[in-house]
């Protein structure tokens, strides 16, 4: 019981271990802040990763490989698949706006490919989007042209009224924007987006349209709040929205054949929150692709005769990718898919060898490398957190020193030696608690309110941070992991009892004449 | 012979035989205590004298269990003290005997009430004590009253006087009901006056029945005593 009532007097009166309180709880704070934040960062990762190439892609070669609708057909009956959709995917040159890039090529079919990786929301520009495009325009014109100012009214109630990103999910390209040079060489960019409205059936035709990654176009830039500007995005005109497109179709065998080289729409881009996708792939039609890649169903060429030989030649495709159902991991579907697979082969002897690959082992070399940042960041931290409880340790040493004579009157009034060591172990224990529970709320704090400090920051004395031009993610990743935040303050405790253990040992150990005799 | 030892024993509530300590210093060997004998009846009141540096205090830790002899025994209520195994010396010191120390060493954190109580929480548990705290409070808060300290209950020592302080510090002592009084120059560090004051505390305690054994370099507060005896060389001398 005097343990109990000697260290909380112990706390109230004194400013050493104020101090070792104070070292607990920034050292908490610290790791749990950093473990937080780039844990956060990591989870985004990952939901990014998995979103960007489904849970399991099945893969072949170059050539790609045929029989991928009926592959399609029975993953999509398995009961641990969600969707399945087959992709051709090509590497070749994107000219736009006057650069060139080489970028990875995907033709998908847009409703399928929604299935496995929620494509639909990767597309970056909506309705409204345009709409705010369309109405800044009008008042910029501050109604000189009462003509023009009905075409962009009609405009925007077009882009209003119809949700603009169906245009990308059938890469069908609006109404009004056929290329521009081919048709109208003096079209201005406004004339051809808010036509639209007004002459839409004629041009409803579909046709090459292309998805550009967000970052594919070398003018597009975030804001300081991380979004893109319509102003800089390639769809803002008839002519920066025209892309050409070069592919190298490569044979079953590995050749390569003359370049293909395509004139195509941008009618919209995607932004996945992977930069390195961003940067270098755009989405095409699957049949358009297929066919530009010459891996579309077609006759044998007979070469003895000269003529086709009326044998038909089955398409191919490069990745059937699979999206698991709520529940099922992606190992699980994994093993399935394989099985799946090992039947394929058997079924029809052309298939060749083909790889199911998880997102984790797609991704492994980004996934991996956050991981272990984050890894090796936490342990820099946690080795600092040593040094304060070495700190620690000091502290409690001095208050032993000064309460050396205390210790002498406790053991003469008949304390045990475990008794005074237990004073001390008490001690550490509530300064852990106190300290590391304030440094929790101090963390919860901080983490949770993150995104305003650092605006705040970036306001008051400029200082930005997080530079969401520089990083992928808009916002800085705001969320406490409970069993992270339990094991962290768990050990701060601990750590702080065992930074108490020498010294309460010592003065366990004290002899109390001596300690009596002590000035 | 043996049993007639033991019988005498028995009659007295403390008593040493041939108690020797030494203090090793590099190559010098202090033979501080060499051989002394000392019984204390029920009741009695002793008080030892001697030079500074004569061994006195060194002795009066030996009585209460605090340093161990290296050679003799003192004896408790027909027990021997340095056999107590497990804890059983501590309770003696908790229970048996009282210490009052020249310097008072009260806890500076604690107040005057807390600093008495602390003496009786040190011989429960966490569990045991809220049973009897309300009891322990009253006798404490009781204790200080007969002192004339009922209006500094809550106040920490750096508020008292020497002689307030040393009170308090006769009260922690008293909290258990000790059988015997350990006091260690009570009077040394204060004014003749209030040397005085604590000289009838203890008078008025002996009158009680309180055994006490006081250790003291004045003449006049030892006259205070029923027996005075005087460490020299090592040896007590009546
Ligand atoms: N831990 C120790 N190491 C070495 N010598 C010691 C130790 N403790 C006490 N002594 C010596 O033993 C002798 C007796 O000490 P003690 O404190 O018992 O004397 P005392 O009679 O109480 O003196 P005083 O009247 O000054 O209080 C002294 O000479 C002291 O220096
Ligand atoms: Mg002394």
């Amino acid at each position: 019981m005097y343990k109990l009532l000697l260290v909380l007097r112990y706390l109230r009166r004194k400013l050493a271990p104020m101090f070792a309180a104070l070292a607990v709880t920034l050292c908490t704070a610290m790791v749990i802040i950093v473990s937080s934040v780039m844990g956060g960062f990591l989870d985004m990762f990952k939901v990014a990763a998995r979103q960007a190439s489904s849970d399991v892609t099945v893969e072949s070669g170059l050539g790609g490989f045929p029989h991928y609708e009926e592959l399609v057909k029975r993953l999509e009956s398995l009961p641990e698949v969600a969707g399945a959709t087959a992709v051709v995917r090509s590497f070749g040159l994107v000219r736009l706006e006057g650069n060139t890039n080489g970028v990875e090529i995907m033709g998908i079919d847009p409703g399928g490919y929604d299935k496995v990786s929620d494509y639909k929301k990767m597309l970056y520009w909506t309705s409204d989007y345009f709409v705010k495009w369309i109405e800044d325009l009008k008042n910029e014109q501050g109604g000189a042209n009462p003509q023009e100012q009905q075409r962009l009214e009609e405009g925007a109630r077009y882009y209003r009224e119809n949700d603009f990103r169906q245009y990308a999910m059938q890469f069908e390209i609006p109404p009004g924007w056929r290329n521009a040079r081919a048709e109208n060489a003096g079209e201005s960019p406004e004339a051809g987006a808010n036509t639209g409205g007004v002459s839409g059936a004629a041009d409803t035709s579909g046709g090459p349209g292309v998805v550009l990654g967000i970052a594919v176009s070398p003018y597009q830039r975030r804001d300081e709040k991380g979004q893109y500007d319509f102003e800089n995005s390639p769809l803002r005109s008839a002519s920066s929205r025209e892309v050409v497109v070069t592919v190298l179709p490569v044979t079953k065998q590995g050749g390569v054949l003359e370049p293909a080289v395509r004139k195509m729409i941008a009618v919209n881009e995607f932004k996945s929150g992977l930069y390195e996708i961003d940067k270098n792939r755009v989405y095409v039609a699957f049949d358009f692709l297929q066919k530009l890649l010459k891996m579309d169903s077609h006759q044998r060429f007979n070469e003895e005769t000269g003529n086709l030989s009326g044998e038909m030649v089955p398409g191919r495709a490069h990745r059937v990718m699979v999206r698991a159902k709520e529940g099922v991991t992606s190992e699980q579907l994994q093993q399935r898919v394989e099985a799946e697979l090992l039947k394929l082969g058997t079924d029809y002897e052309d298939v060749g060898p083909l790889l199911a690959v998880t997102w984790q082992e797609a991704h492994q070399g980004l996934l991996g490398a956050v991981e272990k940042e984050k890894l090796m960041v936490t342990f820099l931290f946690a080795v600092v957190s040593v040094v304060a409880y070495a700190m620690i340790a000091v502290i409690f040493y001095m208050i032993v020193m000064e309460k050396t004579r205390d210790i002498g009157v406790l053991r003469a009034l008949g304390a045990a030696r475990e008794g005074v060591a237990g004073i001390f172990l008490g001690y550490g224990l509530a300064i852990g608690i106190v300290g590391s529970l304030l440094g929790l709320f101090l963390a919860a704090e901080v983490v949770w309110n993150i995104n305003e400090i650092q605006a705040l920051l970036a306001r008051t004395v400029g200082f930005q941070m997080w530079n969401p031009e520089v990083y992928y993610f808009d916002r800085i990743p705001s969320q406490l992991n409970p069993k992270e935040v339990t094991v962290i303050v768990g050990t701060a405790i601990l750590a702080s009892v065992l930074g108490a253990l020498v010294p309460a040992i010592a003065a366990a150990r004290l002899n109390p004449v001596e300690a009596l005799r002590y000035e | 012979m043996v049993a007639a030892t033991a019988k005498k024993e028995v009659e007295c509530i403390l008593a040493a035989r041939d108690l020797h300590k030494h203090y090793r210093m590099g190559e010098e060997d202090l033979h501080v205590l060499a051989g002394v004998e000392i019984a204390v009846k029920p009741g009695e009141w002793v008080a030892v004298l001697g030079a500074s540096g004569s061994g006195k205090s060194t002795l009066l830790h030996l009585l209460g269990g605090l340093d161990r002899p290296d050679q003799g025994q003192v004896w408790f209520d027909g027990q021997e003290v340095f056999r107590l195994r497990g804890g059983r010396l501590d309770r003696y010191r908790n229970q048996h005997v009282g210490f009052v120390f020249q310097f008072y060493h009260l806890l500076p954190e604690l107040t005057a009430l807390e600093n008495v109580l602390i003496g009786a929480m040190v011989g429960t548990t966490m569990w045991g004590w809220p049973l009897i705290s309300r009891e322990k409070r009253q006798q404490a808060t009781d204790l200080l009253e007969q002192l004339g300290l009922g209006e500094r209950l809550r106040h920490r020592p750096n508020k008292l006087s020497g002689g307030e302080r040393q009170r308090v510090a006769i009260a922690r002592a008293l909290v258990n009901n000790p059988d015997v009084l350990l006091a260690d120059e009570p009077t040394g560090n204060l004014d003749q006056k209030t040397g005085q004051q604590i000289l009838e505390v203890l008078q008025s305690l002996h009158r009680a029945g309180q055994s006490i054994v006081m250790v003291t370099h004045d003449t006049r507060i030892a006259a205070a005593a029923d027996r005075q005896v005087t460490l020299e060389g090592g040896r007590l001398r009546a």
